[in-house]
């Protein structure tokens, strides 16, 4: 589990008693965040009528955000569409980055995914109420249910609406550890087999190395338009 | 024996050391959560910034821009396949003209050489039939005249000859009248 170890860098900065030094996770969502920009520096920088490729890049990345917020929380969802595609595009290159050897994942952290699913969840919660005011809390009660079960699936409800962050939280942080930890165990037995019968799990962390890219790009897209369906629920009440 | 006993050594050591670190998870320990929450919400609120307000709008701009110009090129292109097919028509409208133009130039034109090929013509055929007469009235003179002298030959030779044969002179009167006796019936089978 090394490399999932916290540690600073440089020196040590402390404001009132709380430490807030620079740390390995930190240079690696600098990294991401640089990688991005650049991204997009290359990719919006020449206006062609026929785009390069790095410019294809970058005009596929909006599209991709674009259609996936207009399909899930429809128009009104368009103010929110920078919030969604900085989401999505820095959960991916976090995970994306994470999978080079030797770096850091930062995503593989509960604090950090924790952080972003709970701004997400207060985010909505504060938008539907000053959407539709206490209306909002219609959410809680689904129409045509019968009155004898309309308690029960009010407090299912509430239950579900509360562990959205949780939930949220604990599936980007959970794939990206878990998986990392699968291709480490991996490793290890390929060391640990020698050259003799390293081979089967050396073939294995091959493709385990592919279905974790797979996975780090999912995970991006189910936060994303998990965001996006909270979204819906404030914006579109009851639909 | 030895290397793979020292090899053996080797892995032990790492593994026992990899083992080691993994003690616990290290995204449970508090130590850094601050710093890593600070640090996040810090990056994270450049990031969006900077993406909402320099990169986004000039990645929409470019998409917008190419949509636009492409659906202006495609109307530029309906335009251009429109005035096409008008100057299509225009044209063979002038060629279905034209051809009618030919048409009755061709048939005037014919009429007009008919007509004076017909009256060249009739011209011509009395001009002929003209001459004709004249040819005919002046053979039928010939004619006449050529019996004449005929007569007078012949006259003068049968004097002659009756003179020869008989060495009298008859009368020419008589002779004459003989021999215009005699032509007369042998010309009316000319005449």
């Amino acid at each position: 589990m090394q490399q999932f170890t916290v540690y600073k860098i440089g020196p040590e900065i402390k404001i009132g008693g709380i430490d807030l030094s620079f740390t390995n996770a930190s240079l690696f969502m600098v990294i991401s965040a640089s990688a991005i920009l650049l991204l997009l520096f290359l990719g919006s920088k020449e206006k062609k009528i026929v785009p390069n490729k790095i410019q294809l890049i970058s005009e596929i990345f909006y599209t991709f955000v674009a259609k996936m917020i207009s399909d899930t929380a429809g128009t009104k969802a368009k103010p929110y569409f920078p919030f969604i595609f900085s989401l999505f595009m820095f959960v991916l290159f976090c995970n994306m980055i994470g999978m080079l050897p030797y770096s850091f994942t930062v995503t593989s952290h509960i604090i950090v995914t924790l952080i972003m699913a709970l701004f997400i969840f207060i985010a909505v919660t504060i938008i539907g109420f000053i959407k539709h005011g206490f209306k909002y809390l219609s959410i809680f009660v689904p129409s045509g249910v019968p009155t004898v079960l309309l308690p029960l699936i009010t407090i299912i409800e509430i239950i579900s609406y509360l562990s959205r962050p949780v939930s949220l939280s604990v599936r980007l942080f959970a794939n990206m550890m878990a998986g990392h930890t699968m291709l480490k165990v991996f490793g290890g037995f390929v060391v640990s087999l020698g050259i003799l019968g390293g081979w089967l799990p050396l073939s294995f962390s091959v493709a385990l190395t592919g279905l974790e890219i797979l996975v780090a790009f999912l995970q991006a897209y189910v936060f994303a338009i998990l965001t996006c369906i909270y979204l819906n629920d404030a914006l579109n009440l009851h639909h | 024996m030895v290397r793979t006993l020292s090899l053996f050594l080797a892995f032990n050591a790492i593994n026992t050391n990899v083992f080691a670190a993994e003690a616990g998870m290290p995204q449970l320990d508090p130590t850094y959560w601050v710093s890593q929450a600070f640090w996040l919400i810090l990056i994270f609120s450049i990031l969006y910034i900077s993406i909402s307000r320099f990169y986004l709008p000039k990645i929409k701009n470019n998409l917008d821009d190419r949509e636009n110009k492409i659906k202006e090129d495609l109307e530029n292109a309906n335009k251009f396949k429109q005035q096409s097919e008008t100057k299509i028509k225009e044209y063979e409208l002038i060629i279905e003209n034209a051809k009618k133009e030919i048409n009755k130039i061709h048939f005037d034109s014919k009429n007009l050489l008919d007509k004076d090929i017909q009256s060249k013509k009739d011209a011509m055929e009395k001009e002929i039939e003209k001459e004709v007469a004249k040819a005919q009235i002046d053979i039928v003179e010939l004619k006449k005249n050529s019996i004449m002298s005929i007569q007078n030959i012949s006259k003068n030779i049968a004097s002659n000859i009756i003179e020869n044969i008989s060495g009298d002179k008859l009368n020419e009167n008589s002779i004459k009248a003989a021999v215009k006796e005699i032509s007369e019936k042998n010309i009316s089978k000319h005449l």
